[in-house]
């Protein structure tokens, strides 16, 4: 079993295992199975975006480890297709909208999980992390997601039940993958689709209470 | 939701006001506030219908300082119910004395994140009972999100500079949406003769809108037009 726990700017400082573990995956797959120009200290990847107060969603396993995660930024603000990712963009400037949320980093940790379609698998956490995600971004009155991903992620989305519904710009060379913006509504009927490929039926959110609990059984 | 749109508007006290009074009239809310918080002097600029006496208490006990709905809030990527700092020290000291005005400290506050590290927080505040305060959030969180960015971006372009440095960086794709809009065509119309789905055409609607400070379609193209990105029909 999964479980999924939403880290921001005000609970942070509750999971500093958990967020440790979080930047250690991404580490793993961006600069690792990747080969993202990524920085990565100490075995953990980090960049400034990191320093703007975006929230996670993160995917935790029943040891309390991190096997899933995503990033999320307002496009008001100051966000990576405005720069980093701007590329992908053809040299147009970004959309913006206070109902638009731009998705990075979304990984899943293809050593620890399996393969194949169980509770623990590759596919089922990629659709919990979208799940989440989504549910979340709904919450906040946000309508639309843009996701930069690689073509791989791109398949495993439309095989899930959770195809882009358009992309911007093109996709672009970006260390050994391509890279991708797509496009995804926040929307009702697709966390229904997702929840009925990957038979999801749960809250797939963990309450606070507990959540603290598996920080306590990581650091000990 | 028609609101007073803040950007036609020369940046007065009294409209940004009535903004907020027709706010709270179309989302059946009681209070609303908006502050924004100034990325180089970190000084708090704000607007509220909240009765004066408690406004004028709020500023004398220099409540901004310590009140987590504006620093904590400002964190925050999602809009934050008041529940979330009911543990807060905080939140006491504030919301305790509140009740005294009569006020009730039910409420949800929205960020927005400028370009520039700026930051502008939208409030409002709903006496009722906890069920129908979750019903209501769910209906009106939308509209409090544009009703928030269109409020910040018209502060946030009161002196000079700032309106040269946001002046809006609009893509190609958006004039040609707005420019089929101008020529009556419909949104599923629009898809179709650009060959994208009709939810691209609606995102790039709402972004092109949120750029221009437009609140409508209609606005959004008549200021595309005042600004030269797109022909008049």
């Amino acid at each position: 079993m999964t479980v999924i726990i939403v880290i921001d700017a005000l609970n942070r400082s509750e999971y500093p295992r958990i967020m440790a573990d979080m930047h250690r995956l991404r580490a793993r797959v961006f600069e690792g199975r990747l080969g993202w120009d990524v920085r990565v200290v100490n075995g953990e990847e980090r960049d400034r975006f990191d320093q703007l107060d975006p929230a996670h969603v993160v995917s935790i396993n029943e040891h309390g480890e991190v096997v899933g995660c995503m990033r999320l930024l307002q496009t008001t603000g100051p966000h990576m297709l405005v720069d980093v990712f701007a590329s992908l963009l053809d040299g147009e400037p970004p959309l913006r909208s206070a109902q638009l949320w731009e998705a990075t980093r979304f990984c899943v940790d293809t050593e620890r999980l399996s393969h194949g379609r169980g509770p623990n698998s590759v596919s089922s956490v990629t659709s919990e992390v979208m799940i989440g995600a989504f549910e979340y971004a709904m919450e906040a009155g946000v309508t639309d997601a843009v996701a930069v991903i690689d073509p791989i992620m791109n398949r495993v989305l439309k095989r899930s039940g959770n195809a882009p519904y358009d992309y911007l710009g093109s996709a672009k060379q970006m260390g050994k993958v391509v890279a991708m913006a797509a496009l995804m509504d926040c929307s009702e009927e697709r966390v229904q689709r997702i929840r009925d490929y990957a038979g999801i039926h749960h809250d797939v959110f963990l309450p606070d209470e507990a959540a603290l609990e598996f920080e306590s059984e990581l650091a000990a | 939701m028609d609101l007073i749109d803040l950007s036609a508007h020369s940046p007065d006290d009294a409209t940004r006001g009535m903004f907020l009074d027709q706010l709270c009239q179309k989302l059946e809310l009681d209070y609303a506030s908006y502050a924004a918080i100034s990325p180089v002097t970190g000084t708090v600029q704000g607007y509220a219908n909240y009765p004066d006496d408690w406004k004028r208490f709020y500023t004398k006990s220099k409540f901004h300082l310590i009140d987590p709905t504006l620093a904590l809030s400002a964190r925050s990527i999602a809009p934050v119910d008041w529940k979330r700092f009911s543990s807060h020290e905080g939140f006491d000291k504030v919301f305790g004395p509140a009740r005294d005005f009569g006020l009730f400290s039910q409420g949800l506050t929205v960020p927005v994140r400028g370009p520039f590290g700026d930051c502008g927080l939208l409030s409002v505040t709903r006496e009722c009972v906890e069920g129908d305060w979750a019903k209501l959030k769910r209906k009106i969180v939308g509209d409090l999100q544009t009703a928030a960015v269109h409020f910040h971006d018209a502060v946030m372009q009161d002196d000079s500079v700032a309106r040269v440095m946001r002046l809006p960086r609009v893509s190609m794709r958006e004039k040609e949406i707005l420019q089929w809009v101008a020529a009556g065509k419909s949104q599923q119309d629009i898809g179709d003769i650009l060959g994208i789905s009709h939810r691209t055409v609606e995102v790039h609607l709402r972004s092109v809108r949120e750029k221009l400070g437009a609140l409508t379609t209609p606005q959004a193209v008549g200021r595309a037009i005042r600004l030269g990105y797109i022909q008049p029909e």
